[in-house]
């Protein structure tokens, strides 16, 4: 009769902790291999780098914001963002954007951009005014 | 024990052909939901997102107005001291999950029917997933409702008491599932959808323990 509840108890905890893991994994994943993100339609954080030599454009009338990003590899993809252009998107080192790939472009519900410390030490023109 | 809860099964089979009580109840409210939302959607060509959350939708509401009769029927007819008699908790518990099973899963396939029937949404393109969803989506249910069925019959105000404990109970489940259903749609392959079956297959599994150790409980009060 005890047993029945020890073995019982240890089922729920055991498969609770399962399904609390899951959770948390079944969240939107990072994935920073654009191959990857072309081959499914899923909601996914694609980061990569913006890529400067193709412009960014953006489409007033629309209110659409397109420009090509490309992973660590080299593999660009097209993204697409209804809204306006992120601030300081310009001097971002990295973009992550939050969306998934469909028909050729990658169209993005959210852009986070990633940009250098404004805070950082700078020695040289900190001697030099001295 | 297997054989007494099968003449348990059989026996709620009978009297709910007798009476058609939970069939009656079921069958209408789901020609009604479903053409509430037909009408209501029109012309237009509703999101598989939509139409995923709009049928486990449907199917939490009837679970919600016909599985609560489990133990509530014993209890308005008397005959619950009589079960005390003739068998044990388990055994009892085991019947009326099979009954529950029963209704459920002929419940859904013609909720399942009518939908495909009717949303042009509904396009099932990875028909294995969707099979192994549905299953695994009604056991579940079928022990979560039957366990708070269990609970509430004792209680005085059934009617809200039953939506009120399973809303939280079956979230879990609810949530996973339309997720999964909406995956059919877009022909994810089942190795993507893996975490989320796994996530039910474990509710399954843990509700079933719960389910069982705590009957002895709730049956004896």
């Amino acid at each position: 009769m005890k047993n029945k509840y020890v073995i019982g108890g240890f089922i729920i905890v055991l498969f609770l902790g399962i399904m609390g893991y899951l959770f948390t994994q079944s969240n939107i994943k990072y994935e920073n291999n654009f191959i990857v993100v072309k081959s499914t339609n899923k909601t996914v954080k694609a980061t990569g780098s913006w890529v400067k030599e193709k412009k960014y454009s953006y489409d007033a009338e629309n209110n659409l914001f397109t420009f090509y990003i490309k992973d660590d590899k080299g593999e660009e993809m097209m993204v697409v963002y209804r809204g306006a252009m992120p601030n300081n998107f310009e001097s971002a080192t990295s973009v992550v954007v939050t969306g998934s790939y469909q028909q050729n472009y990658f169209y993005a519900k959210d852009i986070l951009t990633k940009c250098p410390s404004k805070y950082q030490e700078q020695p040289n023109t900190q001697s030099s005014s001295l | 024990m297997i054989s007494k809860s099968y003449n348990l099964c059989i026996k709620d089979i009978k009297s709910e052909l007798r009476t058609r009580y939970a069939i009656n109840a079921l069958v209408m409210f789901i020609l009604v939901a479903i053409s509430v939302i037909l009408f209501s959607i029109g012309n237009e060509k509703i999101q598989p997102e939509l139409t995923a959350g709009l049928y486990w939708v449907v199917i939490f509401f009837s679970a919600m107005s016909g599985l609560s009769r489990a133990f509530v029927s014993e209890e308005e007819k008397g005959t619950t001291l009589t079960l005390h008699l003739i068998a044990t908790p388990d055994t009892i518990f085991s019947g009326k999950l099979f009954f529950n099973l029963i209704l459920t899963f002929f419940i859904n396939i013609i909720i399942t029917l009518l939908y495909a029937a009717f949303f042009e949404g509904f396009v099932v393109n990875n028909f294995i997933l969707f099979l192994v969803t549905f299953i695994f989506g009604n056991i579940g249910l079928a022990i979560s409702s039957t366990i708070i069925a269990s609970i509430i019959a004792k209680a005085g105000s059934k009617g809200t008491l039953y939506p009120v404990l399973s809303f939280p109970i079956l979230l879990p489940l609810i949530l996973t599932c339309v997720q999964l259903t909406i995956f059919c749609f877009d022909g994810t392959s089942f190795d993507n959808a893996l975490y989320e079956m796994a996530i039910v297959v474990s509710y399954d599994i843990i509700m079933v323990t719960i389910s069982y150790l705590l009957f002895d409980f709730i049956w004896k009060e």
